[in-house]
């Protein structure tokens, strides 16, 4: 309980940390007023809205309405769009979490049979593509990956779309391209590109945790037993090679943030990482720090989470080693 | 061990390909066919021309022109050249950035420790290429498109080396609480060797050894980083185009179906990381087994 309690606390100092860092950026970087009020503003109206932004009071007291407004959910509103930056972030963070969640079940349904497939077949052609692949695959970037699986199958071949989400249903506020066939389509190039990585590390972490575990004792004696080889290793093998993997991949969905920023770009998907994108090219501070806040809070809630979750489950992982990769 | 390449061929040839690719780089002001940056090598008549054409007036372009004329192959050599000196910069930069903080944390403990560790914890779980990409946008949205483009390298391996210190840090900090309690140090301390000196002359050199294994492990990922900044717009600026800034260009034209503008560049950046990979592999596996990931 102490455990938890100390955690909940170390999130709430690395929050309050970015919260600053955040603030920082959207009080003293540019002009707020220049940017709200236009270029043909008297000097009397900026005044105005110098005084309607509150920004005569102290420091420490902006500092702290900010807070308060983070945590009602005023994000401030965005310099291009002229919305408020929360709405913006309601509306495109749909298409983030379909494009994630479509290329983590991508990842996992390729990357755990595989994987499987690579501790038990060792010497086998398959085996030994599927390895070399991998060792390829890390020094991929995603971008390039996006751009060849685009010149195959959009621009040669002609199958699926290049860019976009295609057609979108409105379900009341969550929009979704699943229940379209163009959006189905558009949904494939991305999460491939998305995917393909976290596949290649997953693969990677069956195989190295099957093979451990198919050395263990009672896996030799299920065989004596004479359990059916199928039944060893799904049921038993894997069972057991499944718990850190699924902690690992727990903390990939953060990766995942990162990553989306690029095959968004790419794909010109639109989502929270092109959001970003745009948000940085048209120095557009509001989406920014409010990115940085959403940001944090993702991590620092996915860290507490897998941090109290994990020991429970598996004692071995409280170090677990972080593979990381570029792009 | 020298010789013992010789043993391994995925390690010489990827050691041999390396070394090509950093004198064709290095070298290309010598080497180019093209002068990249001269603009009155740029023939615009000639833009967007596939590998293996001739140009108007005669001009050979083994690997194509791009967008505004110029040779590509001259420009991939260039480019090759700036990618890999911002990534060698930026991991010389974590390097030195984590190994002191890993010697100073791991030797004298108490706050300083405590502060780094956190600091470290916290960065640990954050991706490279979104530590690099926060810091760079908002350097970027802080300052002016012009006084960006001076600053934009420096920036550059300042981020890249931010998001990839950590690893340096932990590892130099735990063999320097080893090292630090063993007879040689107690030695030097008690003869009155000065702080510093105890610490670089005695103890780097022995917990130095991982920090260079990292250093090659973590050189892909820095060049990596940084081309998917200057692709995502983010990076280096546009007189000093890198392969990321290549790839950049030419995608506006994949849909024309003019490939070789992105693909070649890419391939290239392919090239180098494996071949980087490849190698610090085999290093890895000769001087440090127990930094082996599955």
């Amino acid at each position: 309980m102490a455990f938890v309690l100390r955690r909940l606390l170390h999130a709430s100092i690395v929050l309050l940390a970015t919260g600053f860092i955040s603030f920082v950026i959207i009080r003293y970087v540019g002009d707020p007023v220049n940017n709200m009020v236009g270029q043909t503003a008297t000097l009397a109206e900026r005044e105005a809205m110098h005084r309607a932004l509150g920004l005569d009071d102290p420091a420490a007291a902006q500092f702290l309405r900010f807070l308060g407004n983070v945590l009602s959910g005023n994000l401030g509103v965005s310099y291009r769009y002229g919305e408020p930056v929360a709405k913006l972030i309601r509306e495109r963070a749909p298409a983030s979490l379909e494009l994630s969640l479509s290329a983590m079940l991508l990842a996992a349904g390729l990357g755990i049979p595989l994987g499987v497939w690579t501790a038990i077949d060792k010497g086998s052609l398959l085996t030994r593509i599927l390895l070399a692949l991998s060792v390829v695959g890390v020094a991929l970037p995603t971008f390039l990956v996006g751009i060849v699986l685009i010149l195959v199958f959009a621009v040669n071949l002609g199958w699926l779309p290049a860019f976009g989400r295609g057609a979108v249903t409105d379900l009341g506020g969550w929009t979704t391209g699943l229940l379209t066939v163009s959006g189905l389509k558009a949904l494939v190039l991305p999460s491939l590109t998305l995917g393909l990585f976290q596949m290649t590390l997953i693969m990677r972490l069956v195989r190295a945790e099957v093979s451990q575990v198919m050395r263990a004792s009672f896996i030799t004696f299920a065989v004596s037993r004479g359990v059916p080889r199928r039944s060893i290793y799904f049921r038993h093998a894997l069972g057991n090679a499944l718990l850190p993997v699924i902690t690992i991949v727990a903390l990939q969905f953060g990766n995942l943030f990162a990553f989306s920023i690029i095959v968004e770009t790419v794909f010109q998907w639109p989502g929270l990482g092109l959001l970003v994108i745009q948000a940085i090219q048209f120095a557009d501070v509001p989406v920014l720090s409010a990115y940085l806040v959403l940001v944090s809070g993702v991590f620092a809630l996915l860290n507490l989470l897998v941090d109290i979750l994990s020991p429970a489950i598996d004692p071995r992982l409280r170090d677990a080693s972080h593979q990381g990769r570029a792009a | 061990m020298r010789l013992e390449i010789l043993k391994a061929p995925v390690a010489f040839w990827s050691a041999l390909v390396l070394a090509c690719l950093c004198i064709a780089a290095f070298g290309a002001p010598l080497l180019a066919p093209y002068d990249a940056f001269d603009p009155g090598s740029a023939n615009v008549a000639d833009a967007r021309l596939p590998p293996g054409s001739h140009g108007l007036f005669g001009d050979s372009y083994p690997l194509g022109t791009d967008p505004q004329g110029r040779d590509l192959l001259s420009a991939m050599m260039y480019g090759l050249r700036t990618s890999l000196a911002v990534g060698f910069g930026s991991v010389a930069l974590a390097a030195l950035m984590g190994v002191t903080l890993g010697l100073l944390s791991g030797y004298f403990g108490g706050i300083l420790d405590a502060v780094v560790m956190r600091i470290a914890d916290i960065q640990l779980s954050l991706p490279p290429i979104l530590v690099a990409l926060l810091i760079d946008g908002v350097t970027l949205a802080m300052l002016d498109r012009a006084r960006y483009d001076l600053l934009a390298v420096p920036t550059l391996i300042l981020a890249i080396s931010t998001s990839l210190w950590v690893q340096f840090a932990r590892t130099v900090r735990a063999r320097t609480q080893i090292e630090k309690n063993k007879d040689y140090v107690l030695a030097a301390r008690i003869s009155g060797v000065g702080m510093f000196r105890v610490l670089t002359a005695h103890i780097l050199p022995n917990v130095g050894v991982p920090a260079l294994v990292i250093a090659t492990v973590n050189l892909a990922v820095a060049i990596l980083v940084e081309a998917t900044l200057s692709f995502l717009g983010v990076g280096v600026p546009a007189t000093q185009p890198s392969l990321g800034t290549l790839v950049r260009i030419g995608n506006e034209f994949l849909f024309s179906g003019d490939w070789w503008m992105s693909i070649l560049p890419g391939g290239l950046l392919v090239a180098v990381a494996l071949s980087i990979n490849l190698l610090g592999d085999w290093l890895r596996d000769r001087l440090d087994p127990t930094t082996r990931t599955p």
